[in-house]
């Protein structure tokens, strides 16, 4: 009698308490989860991104205004990204985007992209950025052409943000 | 005696959940987030445009350096210096080809050269960049990245295209 509870008392230290584990588990888990998500700008998935050879990580992404520039639709190699493009942006001729969902603008709209530059602008003056830390994140597409990045920060010009990043992919 | 004990134990075993499989999504999630904050991150080269400041009433001694990139992609400094060959599309991400054209050393030289000339007399360096109407994004990230690599970031951006 007195042998079985000693066999019974071996057999429950043998069990590893995995709670702690599991809780520190969790809590790298949401930190990842979080840090994924917050050091981000809007990303485009219509655009194939630029490399550089320098250049520095984006610490952090408060006050950045994202355009997103794009090349033309029939000089695209890939048929899969002309196609996924015309679908998200079915207007004729859209040469810029927000990181918002707008359709895109043309052209002939850089009274419109001017006018959402300096909307954002104020939002974020609203929510107590200083004016140093507001950029214009100008995601270029490898092949667009210089003229419509020309555009885009005239526009962004106009609306009172004279500090420019180019988002890059790193390269060595 | 003999038949209760057994009851007991199995009630005592039954509680215990199997949580291995949850411990292993777990990691697998974790896994995944941690090569997805490291791995897929852009990476970004800030300018400013030196109008948006106010400047100085005297006039600086030196004058500015000025990089055109061409419609084709070839890069001068000074307008007479070619440092930059045409943009050569076919060159595959990753490839030595590609690597080799992202660097533009000798414009690195000059702006270096400049910048050097610009601190010995206290003075900020000041690059004019222009390009063509059809040159592509990726030459001027190219001529960006030169100018990060010089630490130069006030460079006047010519936004009236050249033919």
């Amino acid at each position: 009698m007195a042998k079985k509870n000693m066999r019974g008392a071996d057999e429950v230290s043998g069990d590893v308490d995995m709670s702690p584990m599991i809780d520190c588990c969790f809590l790298l888990l949401i930190f990842f989860v979080v840090n994924a998500t917050a050091i981000t700008v809007a990303k485009d998935a219509n655009i194939k991104m630029p490399s550089a050879v320098s250049s520095s990580d984006l610490k952090d992404a408060k006050g950045c205004i994202v355009v997103n520039i794009f090349n033309d639709p029939d000089k695209m190699s890939d048929e899969k990204t002309r196609k996924a493009f015309l679908e998200a942006y079915p207007k004729p001729n859209v040469w810029w985007s927000s990181g918002e969902e707008n359709g895109g603008y043309s052209p002939d709209e850089t009274d419109a992209l001017t006018e959402y530059v300096s909307k954002q602008k104020e939002q974020m003056l609203a929510r107590n950025l200083e004016e140093k830390q507001i950029r214009i994140y100008l995601r270029g597409d490898v092949n667009a052409p210089w003229a419509r990045t020309a555009g885009a920060i005239k526009c962004a010009a106009a609306a009172g943000v004279v500090n420019i990043v180019f988002g890059t992919l790193p390269t060595k | 005696m003999a038949r209760h004990k057994k009851i007991r134990t199995e009630e005592q075993d039954d509680p215990a959940m199997d949580i291995s499989s949850m411990i292993d999504c777990c990691f697998l999630l974790l896994i995944y987030f941690l090569v997805a904050t490291t791995l897929v991150s852009e990476k970004k080269l800030d300018i400013v445009i030196p109008g948006g400041k106010s400047s100085s009433s005297t006039p600086s001694p030196l004058e500015p350096g000025s990089i055109t990139v061409k419609n084709d992609g070839s890069i001068y400094w000074n307008s007479d210096l070619k440092v930059g060959e045409a943009f050569d599309t076919t060159a595959a991400v990753g490839t030595a080809a590609f690597t080799a054209q992202r660097h533009l050393d000798e414009l690195v030289g000059s702006l270096k050269l400049l910048k050097d000339q610009a601190t010995a007399v206290n003075e900020t360096p000041i690059v004019m960049m222009s390009g063509g109407s059809k040159t592509p994004h990726q030459r001027i990230v190219d001529v960006m990245a030169a100018l990060a690599e010089a630490g130069i970031t006030t460079v006047g951006l010519n936004t009236s295209t050249e033919e």
